[in-house]
C-alpha cells in the first residue's frame, strides 16, 4: 500500500473516532469550543476525506494494474508482453513509449477537452457491462468509438514522424492522417494492436515473468 | 434528548458509515471499489453532511428563545 493511502486511512479513522465522540456525548456541543470542534468533525474533516479519497481512487483508476484487475482484461494484459515488435501495444509498453504503470490509460484516454472525463465514463460503462450486461469474449472486445488518430499524434506528431520516409512517400498521406481521414490503425499500416485472438501462438518477452 | 442532538447523532452515524465504506474501498483496489466509493461512500457522507447542516439551520426552530 502506498504511503499517502496509509495517511488517508489514518485521517479517516481519526475523523470517525472524533465523530463517535460527538455521537456518544452530544451535550459537548453546548459550549463554543464544542461547536467549533463539531463543525470540524462533522463537516470539514469528512469533506477533506471525501475529496482526498476520490482523488486517490481517480489516480489509481489510471494504473495498468487497476485496468488488468478485471478477469476479462487478462489477455489484453498478456498482449503487452508479446515478443514481437509488430504488436503495437506490446512495443509501446515494453519500450516505455507509454508509462508502463499507466499504459492502458495513456492510449485509451481522449486527448481533447473533457477527455479524462469521457475515459472515466467509458470505465463506468465497462463496469456496467461486466456486472449487469453480457461481457463479450476477450477477443471480441471492441472500442466504443473508432480510435482517433489524435491519440497517436498526441505523442507522435513530431519531426521524426513528419519527415519519416513512409509518412512522406505519398504527399497526401500526412494530411489525411492528421485530419483523421486515414486511420493509423485500420488502414493496414499499424493494424496489429492487442490481437488477443492470436496470443496462443505468440512468444512472450521474459519481462512477463 | 433534544431533537437537535438526535439529528447530530444521525449525521454522525451516516458520516461514520460513509467513511468506513471509503476506507474499505481504498484498501480494495478493484474497479467495483471505485463505484462503491463514489456511489455508496459519497452518498452516505453527503447525506451526513446535509443532515448536519440542516440540524444547524433548524436549531433555532427546535430551541426557540423564551418570550421576553
Amino acid at each position: 500500500m502506498h504511503f499517502p493511502t496509509i495517511l488517508l486511512i489514518a485521517l479517516i479513522i481519526l475523523t470517525a473516532l472524533l465523530i463517535a465522540v460527538f455521537i456518544a456525548r452530544p451535550a459537548m456541543t453546548a459550549t463554543r469550543a464544542g461547536k467549533i470542534l463539531e463543525f470540524v468533525a462533522l463537516f470539514l474533516l469528512p469533506l477533506l476525506c471525501m475529496a482526498m479519497g476520490f482523488t486517490s481512487e481517480l489516480e489509481r483508476s489510471k494504473t495498468t494494474s487497476f485496468c488488468l484487475s478485471c478477469h476479462i482484461m487478462e489477455s489484453h494484459g498478456r498482449s503487452l508482453y508479446v515478443d514481437e515488435p509488430g504488436f503495437l501495444a506490446a512495443a509501446h509498453f515494453q519500450n516505455h513509449r507509454v508509462p508502463a504503470d499507466e499504459a492502458c490509460y495513456t492510449c485509451h484516454t481522449n486527448y481533447a477537452m473533457f477527455g479524462g472525463f469521457r475515459a472515466k465514463m467509458h470505465g463506468l460503462k465497462h463496469v456496467y457491462v461486466q456486472y449487469l450486461g453480457k461481457p463479450p469474449a476477450p477477443e471480441a472486445i471492441k472500442l466504443y468509438d473508432s480510435y482517433n488518430n489524435r491519440e497517436c499524434l498526441h505523442c507522435h506528431e513530431a519531426r521524426s514522424f513528419e519527415e519519416g520516409a513512409v509518412h512522406t512517400a505519398d504527399p497526401g498521406l500526412l494530411a489525411a492522417v492528421k485530419a483523421n481521414k486515414m486511420s493509423c490503425l485500420s488502414s493496414g499500416c499499424h493494424q496489429v494492436v492487442h490481437n488477443v485472438g492470436e496470443l496462443g501462438k505468440a512468444k512472450f518477452w521474459k519481462g512477463a515473468q | 434528548m433534544v431533537a437537535l442532538e438526535r439529528r447530530l447523532q444521525l449525521a454522525g452515524k451516516l458520516l461514520i458509515a460513509g467513511l468506513l465504506v471509503e476506507a474499505i474501498c481504498l484498501l480494495w483496489s478493484r474497479p467495483f471499489a471505485f463505484i462503491l466509493l463514489v456511489g455508496l461512500g459519497g452518498f452516505l457522507c453527503a447525506a451526513g453532511i446535509a443532515v448536519y447542516l440542516y440540524s444547524l439551520v433548524s436549531a433555532r426552530d427546535l430551541n426557540p428563545k423564551p418570550m421576553q
